[in-house]
């Protein structure tokens, strides 16, 4: 009962303070990035820049080849600009990229020295053979060069690039399981920094509040325990969390995301991050003090970041690191058929952690009530 | 109502103790000071006695209770009337003491009740974030009643209050001692002290020095002397006379027979200078 008056309490005073209001705010922000800046799929076309210094026979022959990769099959007259001057352009748009056909060897420099992107000048030799000079800016990849010269290497010309291409077969894997789109993708991110961490900084924020107050004094001569106040703080900032990400989550994915398992996930994951908090916090007197540790949190916090954009570089160090996890969650969470297997699994290991860490924070709070 | 056998506390965990094996114990009723300067330890033991200092050495007992393992339910015996104010700054007055009538298992007194009883009454509902710093002083000690408490630990009660207040929270802790509640009153205020306590103990440097009752302590070390002003043929006198000595008693009697008497005031030391006399330090 005094749990649910503290709780109670909590609730009523936080709805007073800005920390409340900064959370829901932070969420409404975040929706309108989602919904007004953020595409529903990245262009992820890149942009190629050529001058053909050819013969009309052969300059023909090569539009023709353009024309048939291009999405519409037919070319666009664009006007580009490049070191402030205007230059006439055909542009090819297919699948992979837009091809931009340069009309003079001037214009073919202006963007490769002013605008510092690739250019191809494609012109005769002596010998009639046809020459790609490629006009890199030298942060290409040795793979990339390396490509390059595979590709236009007479022993493994077109032919035998096209034959083995034809030959790999792609196969999903997971093939119930529905891409998400660019958009969407962001969302499991704003649900673990906001949604979950955050409960980290905001507990300390509210509990420092407290100290300055010398509000946790007076509570510990109640016959109140100083589990139940820190608890009733840890419901009220999961209650703000379950808002939260209901606000970024509902707008954008509608009815696909299994949300009793979004809850379960929001309350086991942000109980463990605002238990985390509360152990830190029981070392400091201030959050000036804490900020330090704060930081370092942060930062190991956000790697993960980096191999979930970059599933390529995803070393088994980081995935003990729980932002990592989290992130995994809410991706399986708001994916169509996700595994709700690996978010249970995940929701009791942020329990039994949280819990621990709780205990051990309430048996700091209770040797530094005087601090 | 309060043990207190060879008690150390050290915040270095090292030998330079901030509380240095002290004892006393305190029976139920009473009023005990415990009076010192800054930095003496008071605030130290009071903390240990409420359990918002875990106990390192020496055994401690309150309200019934082993300090070594607090009960919550030894709260429900205690009140606690800090010297810092400490209250919801959000919450108005009336809020704060609703909130924390409900975190005790016994009957707890009428929040407004103690609201009019600190002179709080038409304020009750404005945030107590807004109040002046007496009154979220009168608020905090209000606060600290709220469990009809048996035990009581006052820490600076009448700090920061204007005399008419101050005067008025004495009245109050009087009239709380009256019904039986047990006070343990941490000062440095030596005229507080004289006026309310049975008891008073002087610690400095984490050692209790003295313990005593004012009356006993003025009879030891004050000098047995009343000092008189007279008029005697048109000119105004003063002279001292000991109480002790026979031929001078006779003496004062005969001048406060025989004369226009201005003032008289019998020579007992104060607390302030029966501290300094015994520790050898001021109060500040």
């Amino acid at each position: 009962m005094k749990l649910w008056y503290s709780f109670t309490k909590e609730l009523v005073l936080s709805s007073k303070s800005w920390y409340f209001y900064i959370e829901l705010g932070m969420a409404i922000i975040l929706l309108l990035i989602l919904v007004f800046v953020v595409p529903e799929e990245f262009n992820s076309k890149g942009n190629e820049y050529l001058f053909l210094d050819l013969p009309q026979v052969v300059r023909d022959r090569y539009r023709d080849t353009l024309l048939e990769e291009d999405l519409d099959e037919t070319a666009e007259m664009v006007e580009v600009e490049a070191d402030k001057t205007i230059f006439n352009a055909e542009m090819y748009e297919t699948e992979e990229s837009k091809i931009y056909l340069l009309d003079s060897m001037d214009a073919l420099n202006a963007f490769s020295s002013s605008e510092r992107v690739p250019a191809v000048h494609v012109h005769v030799n002596e010998d009639n053979q046809i020459i790609h000079t490629y006009y890199l800016q030298g942060y290409e990849t040795q793979k990339l060069k390396n490509l390059l010269l595979v590709f236009h290497n007479r022993k493994a010309g077109y032919d035998v690039i096209d034959d083995y291409s034809d030959n790999i077969i792609v196969r999903s894997i997971y093939q119930d399981i529905e891409p998400l789109t660019d958009r969407q993708n962001l969302i499991p991110v704003f649900l673990t920094f906001n949604g979950s961490l955050m409960s980290l900084f905001i507990i300390s924020a509210y509990i420092f509040l407290d100290k300055s107050e010398g509000i946790i004094k007076a509570y510990a001569v109640t016959a109140s325990t100083v589990w139940q106040y820190l608890l009733s703080k840890i419901g009220v900032i999961i209650i703000t969390s379950i808002a939260t990400s209901l606000i970024i989550t509902v707008p954008i994915m509608g009815l696909q995301p299994n949300y009793p398992a979004m809850i379960l996930f929001v309350v086991t994951s942000g109980f463990f991050a605002a238990s985390l908090g509360l152990y830190i916090t029981s070392f400091y007197k201030d959050i000036v003090q804490a900020f330090g540790a704060l930081y370092i949190v942060i930062v190991i916090m956000i790697m993960p970041n980096i191999s979930y954009f970059t599933p390529s570089w995803d070393p088994d160090w980081i995935k003990i690191i729980p932002s990592y996890i989290m992130l995994q969650s809410f991706k399986e969470i708001v994916s169509l058929n996700g595994n709700i297997a690996y978010v249970l699994v995940a929701s009791l290991g942020f329990t039994v952690l949280g819990l621990d860490i709780f205990i051990l924070a309430n048996h700091r709070f209770k040797k530094t009530l005087t601090l | 109502m309060i043990k207190v056998k060879n008690l150390y506390h050290s915040y270095s965990n090292d030998d330079k103790y901030a509380v240095d094996d002290v004892s006393f114990e305190i029976s139920k009723g009473e009023i005990f000071g415990f009076l010192g300067p800054s930095g003496a330890g008071k605030s130290t033991t009071q903390n240990i006695l409420t359990g918002l200092l875990q106990l390192q050495k020496g055994d401690v007992e309150v309200a019934g209770y082993d300090v070594k393992n607090i009960k919550n339910k030894m709260f429900n015996k205690i009140g606690m009337s800090f010297e810092q104010s400490n209250v919801y700054s959000k919450m108005s007055g009336l809020e704060n003491l609703e909130f924390y009538g409900k975190l005790f298992d016994v009957k707890t007194r009428d929040p407004m009740e103690l609201i009019r009883m600190v002179g709080l009454d038409g304020k009750e509902h404005i945030k107590a974030g807004k109040y002046s710093k007496g009154m979220k002083h009168r608020l905090t000690f209000a606060r600290s009643m709220i469990n009809n408490p048996e035990l009581w630990f006052l820490d600076e009660p009448t700090t920061g209050l204007d005399p008419a207040i101050a005067s008025h929270i004495k009245d109050i802790i009087k009239e709380e001692n009256e019904k039986g509640v047990t006070v343990f009153l941490t000062t440095h205020n030596m005229y507080i002290a004289d006026e309310l306590c049975d008891r008073v103990a002087f610690i400095v440097d984490g050692k209790i020095r003295l313990i005593d009752s004012p009356k006993e302590l003025k009879l030891k070390y004050g000098e047995k002397l009343v000092e008189v002003e007279y008029f005697r043929n048109g000119e105004l006198v003063k002279e001292s006379f000991s109480t002790v000595v026979e031929e001078e008693r006779n003496k004062l009697i005969e001048v406060i027979k025989g004369n226009d008497l201005q003032t008289m005031h019998s020579k007992e030391a104060t607390l302030e200078e029966i501290f300094i006399k015994v520790t050898g330090r001021g109060l500040v």
